[in-house]
């Protein structure tokens, strides 16, 4: 036998046996309480296991509108502050990435102290693009827009997991991928509409008074200015575009600092906008989301309906109290997610910092889950960004099954054609191939299992390509020993040099493929990863075992050089 | 296996060569007039798979869909008609995909029941992401040929490179012809097959070159012409077994492995056959024609 022949083959017998422990709760499947002392599986694919795979994109453009408007305000404030009186301009989203607020100075004397002041204060967050007159107009700045969106990412999934924790989903898996998206993968999850809904509403709770001075006239007139400029919401766009266009092209009718909202009430089933109620609401805010403590189902006791029940932080109390105070008898309209739901007329000073969400009439079932939904994520939280669903796939549990066990029958048939072919044509040389290539898959599943990758169809592709490849390998080693027997070298030697002469061959076939896995991981997504990924374990594993235990047990087969013939 | 089979395979280049070229012009110009039947992976688009536990009509369905007003573009059976199960599409600029996914979910339920059916299949790409997967998937072709072109250059020599790409391409493009001609979908699905075959056809491919550089070592003397032939006779018996045996795995699965991977096992199939043909008559002569080509100039 070889020099160093126990040493190889001893490290060999390990990694079966530690192969096979690892494996061993994938393949009977052991709960998580068996004695066994292991306990990862091989995690199954979506496709394999049934569940939602969503991509989800942030729509950043409107993140920076918000910012700038909000600083916008913040600047003016802090004019204010020392003595500079200055007023709200115009909003400038010609250039939707990057929009420009304007900030009207009252005396074109104040300018220079006003842009010194801004510099020295905002600095960071704005930077000025334009500077005419009694005109400062400034955009975010750029680094600041970067962090902006690095927080946004973050946050939008931190938000996410946790309206997932509280929807109770076992091994959610919710990722970025590159800057602007994130992927959510939910195994197992039967009802998508309400999973969707969950994670993709924006949750922007928002209370804005009504101004209800302008009169239904002037409403209708703006309404009618709408119409003959032919704007128009049209089925499969999103209504918040519509609502903005809306705002872009009456700017300049509506009083200083208010906007347009609606209350829309929408059909389940055919889908189509039933009730469209039109608001003057105030453009900013006082008072969001953000200042909840808690929101909680009631149920009404007198109309038996269930509603939201909101309780405010201490500080966001204190603001609702104060605002309410100083506007009674004015509407205070509910916003969610731009939609008005409700405007109650403010009787009092409100006190306590509670208020309450009220659905819609309707099915008792229905409006309880509306009602629980909403309250679920009002407490995990509003997303920092509107989300835009960009991908989603949707595998039911049955499926998923039925693809396991074909794969599994007809992987099973074609191992079997595999064996019967390697035995009847190497004979015993045969079964020794047939244990590399047993030893490989095993090796590439124990792989799986320790590096946590995800076993899709693709993969199982993968895995197939692989067991090719092993085959392929061992088919160039035993050609390339006939050739040497024949040539009249004795099977010592034959084994011997058919396996120097062919290793070259087998480890630039594998390289090259490899090359081309690795390309896959880079540029491909999914299931092109999930293929890639079996693809370069897989290729580790060939070179390891068509070679190398094959090796070993050709070695053991010839003996020390006393054999004259060889079954190959 | 005898080791007297001298098959002259540089000699019958032109022939297959020729008939390579019309298989490859032939899919370009299918491409443009007939065209590929993309799936919603790369169009963009709703596909909803829906499978009832009891006998429903198509025709009903269609007209429960339409009395909805649910936009769809699609609505075909699958498989015979006992099976009850149906496919439900629409392209991703005909409306609103999340609005009318869920729209389905609420029509069935409505009228059939919760229960009463499975939907088996729910996906959405919107027109950005099918735009940006159809260009990833591109390029992560392109970057492997590349990269394997690069990885024979240097490992071997220059001149193994062009067989090993044209062979790759031609093997590639007939595949696609195929996906042409039958109207299957090509899906994300099919690039991994594709991907399958590239490495496939480049191992065997591999496998000859390595004979023709030893070859090469132990008789420099020789023409390229000879030891090409040489070569890849010698490894005939390896190519022949690998492939037969390969084929066969892909063949069980075709057959047996389930409506989800038949096309992939579909696009391997022909693949693997198309890789040993280019090996052998295209990639492989090639280097002594190439040869033939640089030292007519020099």
């Amino acid at each position: 036998m070889a020099r160093g022949w126990w040493i190889r083959f001893s490290i060999l017998v390990a990694l079966v046996i530690g192969s096979l422990m690892t494996v061993t709760p994938t393949l009977f499947n052991l709960k998580e309480d068996s004695k066994f002392p292991l306990k990862t599986k091989i995690n199954l694919g979506l496709d394999l296991q049934g569940g939602l795979y969503m991509v989800l994109g942030i729509d950043f453009n409107k993140v920076y509108r918000d910012e700038v408007i909000g600083y916008a305000r913040k600047a003016q404030a802090t004019l204010r502050d020392i003595g500079v009186e200055s007023s709200l301009g115009t909003l400038d989203a010609s250039d939707a990435r990057d929009p420009k607020h304007s900030i009207i100075l009252a005396k074109e004397s104040d300018r220079e102290a006003a842009k010194a002041k801004l510099r020295e204060f905002y600095n960071y967050p704005l930077r000025l693009t334009k500077d005419t007159g009694t005109t400062l107009q400034y955009g975010l700045g750029r680094d600041f827009s970067r962090e902006i969106e690095e927080t946004a990412l973050s946050k939008s999934i931190e938000v996410i997991r946790n309206r997932i924790d509280e929807f109770g989903v076992t091994e959610p898996e919710i990722v970025s991928q590159g800057a602007s998206r994130i992927v959510v993968q939910l195994p197992g999850v039967k009802d998508i509409a309400r999973a969707k809904d969950l994670i993709g509403r924006t949750a922007k709770l928002e209370f804005k008074f009504v101004n209800d001075e302008a009169g239904q006239g002037a409403m209708n007139d703006w309404l009618e200015k709408v119409r003959k400029a032919g704007i128009e919401y049209k089925k499969g766009e999103r209504f918040s575009d519509y609502v903005t266009e809306i705002n872009k092209l009456l700017v300049d009718d509506l009083p200083k600092g208010f906007e347009i909202a609606f209350s829309k009430t929408v059909s389940k089933t055919t889908n189509e906008i039933t009730n469209l109620e039109p608001y003057l609401v105030e453009a900013g805010t006082s008072l969001t989301g953000e200042e909840l403590q808690e929101a909680i189902v009631r149920i009404d006791p007198q109309q038996n309906r269930p509603y939201v029940g909101l309780e405010f932080k201490p500080a966001g109390a204190k603001i609702f109290e104060e605002l309410t105070g100083a506007n009674i008898g004015k509407r205070l309209a509910i916003i969610l997610d731009g939609n008005v739901y409700s405007a109650p007329v403010i009787q009092s000073k409100i006190a306590g910092g509670s208020a309450q969400i009220t659905l819609g009439a309707g099915d008792y079932n229905a409006t309880m889950m509306e009602a629980r939904d909403l309250a679920l994520v009002l407490r995990a939280g509003a997303l920092p960004v509107e989300l835009v669903f960009e991908e989603q796939r949707v595998v039911g549990p049955s499926l998923g099954a039925d693809a396991i066990d074909r794969a599994q029958v007809a992987s099973f048939f074609g191992s079997l054609l595999v064996i019967i072919f390697m035995v009847a044509y190497y004979k015993l040389s045969g079964f020794i191939a047939c244990a590399a290539i047993f030893v490989n898959v095993l090796l590439v599943m124990t792989s799986m299992v320790l590096v946590g990758a995800t076993l899709s169809l693709p993969g199982i592709a993968g895995i197939a390509l692989t067991v090719g490849m092993a085959v392929d390998g061992n088919i160039i080693i035993y050609e390339r020993i006939r050739e040497e027997l024949r040539a009249g070298m004795s099977p010592f030697e034959a084994v011997r040099t058919g396996f120097e002469k062919a290793f070259w061959a087998i480890l630039d076939a594998n390289l090259t493929t490899a090359l081309a896995g690795l390309c896959l991981l880079n540029f491909g997504t999914g299931p092109v990863r999930g293929f890639a990924v079996t693809l370069l374990i897989g290729i580790f594993t060939t070179v390891y075992t068509s070679y190398f235990v094959s090796k070993v047990l050709f070695e053991m087969y010839v003996g020390k050089g006393d054999r004259k013939t060889l079954s190959i | 296996m005898s080791t007297t089979r001298n098959t002259d395979f540089v000699g019958m280049f032109k022939l297959a060569g020729l008939l390579s070229f019309v298989l490859v012009v032939g899919t370009i110009v299918m491409y443009f007039t007939k065209g590929l039947n993309y799936g919603v992976d790369f169009r963009g688009g709703v596909e909803i798979q829906v499978k009832f536990n009891k006998s429903v009509d198509l025709g009903d369905l269609r007209n429960l869909m339409s009395e909805k007003k649910v936009a769809l573009s699609q609505l075909q059976s699958i498989g015979d008609a006992s099976q009850n199960e149906f496919l439900l599409k629409l392209e991703s600029d005909k409306g609103d995909l999340n609005a009318v996914s869920s729209q389905v979910g609420s029509v069935l339920a409505e009228k059939y029941g919760e229960g009463s059916y499975e939907i088996l299949k729910n996906d959405i790409v919107g027109p950005k992401a099918g735009a940006e997967l159809r260009m990833s998937a591109f390029k992560a072709i392109a970057w492997a040929i590349l990269a394997i072109m690069i990885y024979l250059a240097l490992r071997f020599d220059y001149k193994f490179a062009p067989g090993a790409i044209a062979a790759l391409i031609h093997d590639v493009t007939i595949i696609i012809g195929a996906f042409i001609i039958t109207q299957k979908e090509f899906s994300l699905q099919i690039v991994a097959a594709l991907l399958a075959i590239i490495g496939y056809s480049v191992n065997d491919t591999v496998v000859i070159y390595d004979r023709v550089r030893e070859i090469e070592a132990a008789h420099p003397e020789l023409p390229t012409i000879q030891v090409v032939n040489r070569a890849i006779n010698e490894t005939m018996s390896r190519t022949i077994i690998t492939s037969a045996t390969v084929l066969g795995v892909s063949v069980v699965m075709l057959i047996w492995g389930g409506s989800v991977i038949h096309d992939f096992f579909f696009a391997l199939t022909i693949g693997i056959i198309l890789g040993v043909y280019s090996t052998i008559f295209i990639a492989i002569p090639m280097t002594a024609v190439y040869e033939k080509l640089i030292s007519k100039k020099a």
